[in-house]
């Protein structure tokens, strides 16, 4: 088994047991019709509903869900991402979630106060938020590095206190936009259209530049850890960190700056859903994609590609699953297929050597065979 | 695989060891009888009737018992509380820690240990560790003993005293089969020598008809090679009294503190000049690791002064030493010199990953770093000659060698070994030997610090000897005696000069 496979392979076995084992699930308590009838529209959800499209040519049908699917891959990449860099350093960041609230509310802010053209515009919000991000993400790698904090404790801490500060306080209090006529509005001021991420497929569709951006950042994130020296640093100090520090590895530094950079990732994670979706801070920010980015990481094997591809699926499912509802299946089985995907991919190892056992099985059989066919030849 | 129509018998009360090279298959064996392994093909016949062992559990229930090279010790528990581990003796459910230390005792004693059940295992020295793991493994009933490469780790005067436990062993009617390397050390002691090679047993001879050159050759299989592997010469060719080159090193009364808290340099002077090596000579634990860390960055220094390369050695960082010119060859391979898991050429990177051929600008060199690593494995004959595998794939002497390589390929003007040959066959002692000699050839001043005392001997020009931090013995070329050293290596002051 080549090395590759080794690290591909478990992820998938595990995707695709979590989606038997749902189905199954289905099937059992309805019967096995609704089962496959309601992945199908997952699947429709997801990609969009081809069929109806390509028979009665109806654009919508294949557009919306492309939108959904997008902008959830997108959110979950960049969360993948900021979980799976911090992996790299040996660091363990449940602090995504903290990290992309500030993001959101950096972006949300320049996006409505700065006025500036497009092009500026959005590059600005951006790394606003990437920066808000780093910020407090930093706050836990300091402490850890200073002082031996543990960096899953500080960061679960450092949640609470975001989503206090910001959606407790500064969301409904200092920040709050000032309501218009009788209409009350939550959340922060709506950004300015210069500031909005563009949609790449017009107006029926949500999918807009944040896709193609977190997935040029997977990209870069990888092109970084392989191919340059200060990635190659810091998976050294991740691996084997005496061994950096002896080299002459700044260790310190790297796992700071991983950690930075887990937060940056983060951050792009709010700014895309503001930017891309929301249009303003929300009240709250909803669903804990910083939570999901840990299992995307871990069933992406903390590869930055990984992650994306990760991502992409799960992005799929879970904008698919609301048209599950259709069926009388509940919405949140995408969920529940993840955290089954989460719970099979933990036994990595498992899988390896179920693997390897049966390829050993396959090679003790293969003599066997060449044995009959040498006399014939 | 590691193991290929191998064939043993041991006789009842008999001391066995068995040798060969790095990756010839003892440990396999011996995992084989020790139920770790389970073998692929092949019998295995117990007192005339096949058994299966499906764990450990199995073997020690049959009385087989084995003492790894590195030992399996709760550090913070005592002798006693080591000893009963897994099968402890209570009292109304509670551990019953006097009966513990009584019957441990009861067992040293009978087979003439000397061990204070209840000392903690973390402040016994290695030699009476290795007792410990000697006793648990008799106090669960073992009538076969094996033993991992039990010396590696010793002093020759433990070592002596290890073989008399081994023979004492078996005059009371056990069984003792050794792994080793040390062939003359084998000879000394064994009533049997199995020689294995590739996986396969070659021949089993008696102790008292054989020699260590025809074990050597046995073992390499080939008669041209056999001459280099018949141990060190007892005078190293081109060692010479008084290296003349200018000073790499000099230090003034260094002090500075192990890990466990306690001081480990305690006021150490030494000098060491371009084209010598400089042998660091003692029981283990004495101070010479936080030397050799202080020498390379790692470790500060509470106290003294020096100069290193023309800078201060006070301050100095790992970077800041790899820059001047320090090269290292740590004792601890996998924690301290290489990234198990990262391939053969991102090990050969490490430490010059920022200067070509490793790198240009901020991006990895991809094609000169293929390029260097090919070179080096050719140029060190490390197997498998294949740049891209993990490190970890790599047996220990072909780590330690892709090591070595490194180091020396940054062509260093200090280099600081420890236990370069720790564990490695003969065949690759000698190559790291010669290689050692080479870049003192070419003019760096080598520290090497070493316990295996005829490492020591044959490659330095110079011996100081460590004891509880300090030097206490310091030997030109010409004075370099083993009994004087030994003492000195106990603690009595001699030879300073």
């Amino acid at each position: 088994m080549g090395e590759r496979t080794r690290q591909v392979l478990p992820s998938v076995l595990s995707v695709l047991l979590a989606l038997a084992v749902c189905w199954l699930t289905i099937a059992l308590t309805r019967d096995a019709d609704t089962a496959t009838r309601a992945y199908l529209q997952m699947l429709w959800g997801g990609v969009g509903n081809w069929p109806a499209f390509l028979e009665g040519g109806n654009s919508t049908a294949v557009l919306r869900p492309l939108g959904e699917a997008a902008m959830k891959a997108a959110l979950l990449t960049l969360t993948g991402l900021s979980v799976a860099v911090a992996f790299k350093v040996g660091l363990f960041n449940i602090g995504a979630q903290g990290q992309m609230i500030w993001g959101a509310l950096a972006a949300a802010l320049v996006g409505a106060h700065v006025s500036l053209p497009g092009v500026l515009h959005v590059p600005l919000a951006l790394i606003a938020a990437a920066v808000a991000g780093a910020a407090w993400a930093s706050i836990a790698g300091v402490l850890k590095l200073k002082r031996g904090v543990h960096e899953v404790i500080s960061t679960i801490m450092l949640n609470w206190v975001a989503v206090s500060l910001v959606d407790n306080w500064l969301v409904i209090g200092p920040l709050r936009a000032v309501a218009e006529g009788a209409s009350s509005i939550t959340g922060t001021a709506e950004i300015l259209p210069s500031s909005q991420l563009p949609r790449l497929l017009g107006d029926s569709s949500r999918l807009n530049l944040g896709f193609p951006l977190a997935l040029a950042t997977a990209l870069g994130v990888w092109v970084w850890l392989s191919r340059t020296r200060s990635g190659y640093e810091t998976r050294a100090v991740g691996l084997t960190p005496e061994a950096a520090r002896a080299a002459g590895i700044p260790t310190l530094w790297r796992a700071g700056g991983a950690m930075a950079l887990a937060g940056a990732l983060a951050g792009l994670a709010g700014a895309v859903l503001v930017l891309g979706t929301e249009g303003r801070y929300p009240g709250s920010l909803g669903a804990p994609y910083g939570f999901d980015g840990i299992a995307i990481a871990l069933i992406g094997n903390n590869h930055p590609l990984g992650a994306a591809l990760a991502a992409t699926v799960f992005g799929i499912l879970r904008a698919g699953g609301t048209r599950m509802q259709l069926l009388g299946v509940h919405k949140s089985f995408p969920e529940l297929i993840q955290g089954f995907a989460l719970l099979f991919v933990a036994g990595r190892m498992v899988w390896l050597a179920l693997l390897e056992r049966r390829q050993k099985r396959a090679l003790a059989e293969k003599p066997a065979q060449a044995g009959v066919e040498v006399p014939r030849a | 695989m590691s193991l290929e129509d191998a064939s043993l018998d041991i006789a009842p009360g008999e001391l066995l060891a068995v040798v060969g090279e790095n990756g010839a298959g003892k440990s396999s064996l011996m995992n084989v009888l020790y139920g770790l392994y389970h073998p692929d093909a092949g019998t295995f016949l117990m007192d005339g009737k096949p058994v299966r062992f499906k764990s450990p559990r199995d073997a020690i229930a049959r009385g087989i018992g084995m003492v790894h090279q590195h030992f399996m010790l709760v550090p913070t528990l005592t002798v006693a509380e080591n000893v009963v581990l897994g099968r402890e003796p209570t009292k109304r459910g509670l551990l019953d820690l006097d009966r513990a230390c009584d019957e441990v005792a009861a067992t040293a004693k009978r087979f003439g240990f000397q061990l204070d059940p209840r000392a903690r295992v973390d402040t016994l020295t290695v030699g009476s560790q290795q007792k410990v793991e000697i006793v648990k493994a008799l106090h669960r009933g073992a009538q076969v003993l094996i033993l991992d490469e039990p010396t590696a780790v010793l002093t020759p005067q433990e070592s002596d005293e290890l073989s008399q436990v081994m023979r004492g062993l078996v005059a009371q009617g056990r069984t003792v089969v050794l792994i080793s390397h040390k062939l003359k050390e084998v000879l000394g002691v064994a009533d049997r020598v199995a020689v294995m090679r590739r996986g396969r047993t070659v021949a089993v001879v008696r102790a008292s008809e054989t020699t260590v050159s025809a074990l050597a050759s046995l073992m390499v299989g080939e008669g041209s090679r056999g001459a280099a592997m018949t141990g060190v010469p007892a005078v190293a060719a081109g060692t010479q009294d008084a290296a003349t080159g200018p000073v790499v090193l000099e230090a003034k009364d260094l002090r500075a503190t192990g890990d466990n808290g306690r001081p480990a340099l305690q006021g150490v002077s030494l000098t060491v000049r371009a084209g010598e090596i400089v042998g660091i000579a003692g029981v283990d634990g004495n101070g010479q690791r936080e030397l050799a860390e202080v020498l390379t960055g790692l470790r500060k220094l509470d106290g003294g002064e020096g100069t290193l390369l023309g800078g201060p050695l006070a301050g100095l960082t790992p970077a800041l030493a790899k820059a001047r010119g320090v090269g290292h060859v740590p004792e601890d391979r996998l924690a301290r010199a290489v990234v198990k898991a990262m391939t053969v050429e991102e090990n050969v990177a490490l430490g010059r990953h920022r200067q070509p051929p490793f790198a240009r600008g901020p991006w990895v060199d991809f094609k000169g770093r293929r390029e260097r690593t090919n070179q080096l494995l050719s140029g060190y004959d490390v197997r498998p000659n294949d740049p891209v595998v993990a490190l970890q794939a790599l047996s220990g002497g072909n780590q330690q060698k892709v090591v070595v390589a490194r180091e020396l390929d940054a062509d260093p003007k200090l280099l600081v070994v420890v236990q370069p040959t720790r564990g490695l066959d003969i065949g690759a002692v000698a190559q790291v030997h010669e290689r050692l000699r080479d870049a003192k050839a070419r003019g760096a001043g080598v520290v090497m610090v070493s316990l295996d005392l005829e490492e020591v001997l044959a490659l330095s020009d110079r011996v100081y000897v460590l004891y509880e931090g300090r030097v206490t013995g310091h030997f030109p070329r010409k004075d370099l005696d083993e009994r004087a050293l030994g003492r000195c290596m106990l603690g009595a002051e001699a030879g300073h000069g």
